[in-house]
C-alpha cells in the first residue's frame, strides 16, 4: 500500500510541475494578447493534432530521447555528464563520414556506421570519466569543455576534409548518403524513422538494466550512497566507466540515427541549435533518471516544441513560448527536488530527538 | 600573414574580451562565495535585450545600461532565491534560467518589436568610442587602448577594483570566508545569505553590462540567442582564470584574443575551428596542471551529486 502510495506521489510532482509551467504559459500568452484557450488548442494541434504532425512530434524526440537516457544513466550512477551535446555531434558525425567511405551498403553498413558512431561517442564520454578517476579533473567541467571541443572538431571535418563542395558556399556539410544506406521512414509520407524503433528499444533494455542486473544495483547503489556502495564492495571505477562508456554510446546512437534517418548527411548546427541535448538533460531532470519517465519527457518536450511551431503559425504567439514553458518546468522541478530533502532533513532531525 | 598580426589586433582583442571579462569576473565573485553560477550567459543575454529595448523607449545610452543593469539585477534574484533559499542543484537552475531568458528575450522580441530573428534600426545610437586625449599620442599604447567603449574601460577598472577588494577589505575577505567554509563563517556571525546574494546581484550586474557591450557596442542590434554560449566561455575563462580578478583578465584575454584572430583568418578563408578551439584545449590541461580550490569548493555546496 505504502507503495503505491509513494510512486504515486512520484507521479504528482512532475505533473504539478507541467501545471505550474502550463499556467505561466498561459499568463506569457495573455500578454500576448491572444485566447489562452485557442492558443493551447493550436499548440496540441501542432503537435498532436493529425497524423503527419504527431509523427514529426516523435521524430523529434528521437535524439532528446537517446541524449537524456544517457544523462539519465550517468545520474543514476551519480555522475552529472553535461557532455551529451559533443557527444551527440561526435556520433553524428562519425556515422556520416564512415557510411559514405564503407565500400558497400545496405544493413550491415548502416550497422558498421551507427556502430562506430556510438563507440566514438562513447570513448569521448569515457575519456571525461577517465580524467575524473585518475586526474581528479571535475566531470562537469570537462564535460562541458569537451562539447565545444567536439563541435568545432566535427565543423572542421564537414568543413574541410569531408566537406560536399557539389553546391557551392552554405552551411558545411558533408555528401549525401547513399539510399540504400537511409534508415527506412515507418510510415510513407512521414519523416518518423527506424530511430524511433532504436530509442524505444534502448529505453527499454535501459530499464531492464537498472530494474533488474546486478550491474543496475551497483550504478543505483553508487549513485545514492557512494560510501556505502564502496564500503559493499562496488567497484567504484569499473562502474563509473561503464557508465559513462555507456552514457555516450547512447548520445551517440541519437546523433547517429539523426544523420541515417532525417538529415541524410552531417550539416554543421543542426543537432546543435534545436539545443536537442539540453532538451534530452531537461527530460533526464524532470523524470527524475527513470529510463521510461525520460522517454516519455522528451516526447512531451518535443511536442512542446512542433506545438509551439503549429502556434507560431496560427496565432501572434511566438514560438518562444515552449522555451518559456520548458524553463518554469525545470525550476519548478530544481526546488522540488530540495522540498523532498528538507523534508528528509526534518524527519531525521525529528528522529534524533527522540533518541535523545 | 602581413595582415594577421598588428596592433589593431590587440586593439580588437580588448573589443572582443570586454564582454568575456566582465561575465567572468561575475562568474569569479560567485565562486568565492561558493555559488558555481552556470546562468551567466542567461544574465548576459537578458542585459544585451533590455540594453537595445530601454534604448528604443528612452533613446539615451546611460538610461539604456542603467535599465539593463537594474532589470538583469532582479532577474537574477530567480536564481537567488531558487540556489541560496531553497538549496536548489546550482546546475540545474542555471541551465533553466538560460532558457527562460532565451524564452522571455525571444518571445518580448517577436510580440514588442514585431520582428523575428535580429532588431536593428539604423538611426539607433550605439555605445560611443572614447579616445582618451594623452594615451592617443603615444605611438604603440595609443594604438592599443585608445577607441574603445566605456564599457571597456570599465571592465579593465573594475578587474583592478575587484582585486583590491579581495585582497585589502574586510568585506572580500568575508565573501571568501563564505566560499571556503559556509558553515564556520556563519558561526563567526557573518550574514552568509546576504553575502550571496550580493554576489550573484554584482554578478548580474557585471553580465548586464558584458551584454550593454555586445549589443550596443560591438554592434547596434539584438539577434536572438545573440550571447551564442559566450556566457558559459566566460565560466571557462573564470575557471581557467582560477577566479582570481587578474587571472580572469588574462583567460578572457586569450578567449578574445582568438575570436579576434578567428574573425580575421575567416576574411582570409582560413579555417578557425582549430584557432576557436585552443582555449578549450589550454584550459584542459591547465586544469591538469592547477587545481581550482574555488570552483571545486563551490561545486562540492552543490546539493545534489557531482562526482
Amino acid at each position: 500500500m505504502n507503495k503505491v502510495k509513494n510512486s504515486a506521489s512520484k507521479m504528482m510532482q512532475p505533473l504539478l510541475a507541467i501545471v505550474v509551467g502550463l499556467i505561466v504559459g498561459a499568463i506569457a500568452m495573455v500578454l500576448a494578447g491572444e485566447s489562452v484557450l485557442n492558443t493551447y488548442h493550436e499548440m496540441w494541434k501542432g503537435a498532436f493534432g493529425n497524423f503527419y504532425f504527431f509523427t514529426s512530434t516523435l521524430e523529434r524526440s528521437i535524439p532528446i530521447i537517446l541524449a537524456g537516457l544517457g544523462v539519465a544513466f550517468a545520474f543514476r550512477a551519480g555522475f552529472f555528464n553535461l557532455g551529451a551535446e559533443g557527444q551527440l555531434v561526435l556520433g553524428a558525425v562519425t556515422t556520416a563520414i564512415v557510411v559514405v567511405y564503407l565500400p558497400f551498403t545496405g544493413v550491415i553498413a548502416i550497422i558498421i556506421a551507427i556502430f562506430s558512431g556510438m563507440v566514438i561517442a562513447g570513448l569521448w564520454s569515457f575519456f571525461a570519466g577517465w580524467m575524473e578517476q585518475r586526474f581528479q579533473i571535475n566531470l562537469l567541467i570537462s564535460t562541458l569543455l569537451l562539447n565545444y571541443i567536439a563541435v568545432l572538431f566535427a565543423g572542421y571535418l564537414v568543413s574541410e576534409p569531408f566537406r560536399d563542395t557539389s553546391s557551392a558556399g552554405g552551411v558545411p556539410q558533408s555528401v549525401m548518403i547513399n539510399d540504400a544506406v537511409k534508415l527506412p521512414a515507418l510510415f510513407e509520407g512521414t519523416n518518423l524513422h527506424m530511430g524511433f524503433i532504436f530509442a524505444v528499444v534502448a529505453t527499454i533494455i535501459l530499464a531492464f538494466i537498472i530494474k533488474r542486473t546486478t550491474f543496475g544495483y551497483e550504478v543505483r547503489m553508487l549513485g545514492q550512497n557512494r560510501f556505502f556502495a564502496q564500503y559493499g564492495g562496488i567497484n567504484r571505477k569499473k562502474v563509473m566507466f561503464t557508465s559513462m562508456l555507456i552514457s555516450g554510446m547512447l548520445a551517440g546512437l541519437g546523433g547517429g540515427v539523426e544523420v541515417l534517418g532525417m538529415h541524410y548527411r552531417f550539416i554543421e548546427g543542426a543537432l546543435t541549435t534545436p539545443q536537442f541535448a539540453w532538451t534530452g538533460l531537461m527530460a533526464a531532470l524532470l523524470a527524475n533518471s527513470n529510463p521510461i519517465g525520460t522517454a516519455v519527457m522528451a516526447i512531451f518536450l518535443a511536442a512542446l516544441d512542433t506545438g509551439s511551431l503549429g502556434v507560431e503559425r496560427n496565432t501572434d504567439v511566438p514560438n518562444a513560448i515552449s522555451d518559456i514553458i520548458q524553463a518554469v518546468l525545470i525550476i519548478f522541478i530544481s526546488a522540488r527536488f530540495t522540498f523532498t530533502f528538507l523534508k528528509l532533513k526534518k524527519k531525521e532531525g525529528k528522529k534524533h530527538g527522540k533518541s535523545i | 600573414m602581413e595582415s594577421l598580426f598588428d596592433l589593431s589586433l590587440i586593439n580588437s582583442t580588448l573589443r572582443m574580451m570586454a564582454p568575456l571579462l566582465l561575465a567572468g569576473l561575475g562568474g569569479a565573485i560567485c565562486a568565492r562565495v561558493g555559488i558555481f553560477n552556470v546562468g551567466l550567459d542567461g544574465l548576459m543575454l537578458m542585459g544585451a535585450f533590455l540594453g537595445i529595448a530601454a534604448n528604443v523607449l528612452f533613446e539615451n545610452l546611460i538610461l539604456a545600461t542603467l535599465f539593463a543593469v537594474i532589470g538583469t539585477a532582479i532577474f537574477s534574484l530567480i536564481l537567488g532565491y531558487l540556489i541560496i533559499n531553497l538549496q536548489a542543484n546550482m546546475i540545474v537552475v542555471g541551465i533553466a534560467l538560460n532558457f527562460l531568458s532565451i524564452g522571455i528575450t525571444t518571445f518580448t522580441l517577436r510580440t514588442m518589436f514585431d520582428v523575428k530573428g535580429a532588431y536593428y534600426d539604423n538611426e539607433m545610437a550605439g555605445l560611443p568610442v572614447i579616445h582618451i586625449p594623452i594615451i592617443r599620442e603615444i605611438p604603440i599604447i595609443g594604438n592599443i587602448f585608445s577607441g574603445q567603449t566605456p564599457i571597456v574601460y570599465l571592465g579593465i577598472l573594475i578587474t583592478i577594483l575587484l582585486f583590491f577588494f579581495f585582497r585589502s577589505t574586510v568585506l572580500g575577505s568575508r565573501y571568501d570566508a563564505v566560499g571556503i567554509n559556509l558553515t564556520a563563517a556563519k558561526s563567526q556571525g557573518i550574514k552568509v545569505k546576504a553575502i550571496q546574494y550580493q554576489a550573484i546581484i554584482i554578478s548580474a550586474v557585471l553580465c548586464a553590462l558584458g551584454g550593454v557591450q555586445l549589443s550596443l557596442g560591438q554592434v547596434t542590434m539584438f539577434s536572438e540567442n545573440m550571447t551564442a554560449g559566450r556566457g558559459f566561455i566566460a565560466l571557462v575563462a573564470t575557471m581557467l582564470g582560477q577566479s582570481n580578478p587578474f587571472g580572469v583578465f588574462l583567460s578572457s584575454g586569450l578567449f578574445g584574443f582568438t575570436e579576434a584572430i578567428s574573425i580575421r583568418m575567416q576574411s582570409m578563408n582560413i579555417p578557425t575551428n582549430f584557432t576557436l578551439m585552443l582555449p578549450y584545449v589550454i584550459t584542459i590541461v591547465a586544469m591538469f596542471i592547477f587545481k581550482d580550490k574555488t570552483q571545486l569548493n563551490a561545486l562540492k555546496n552543490n546539493t545534489g551529486s557531482t562526482r
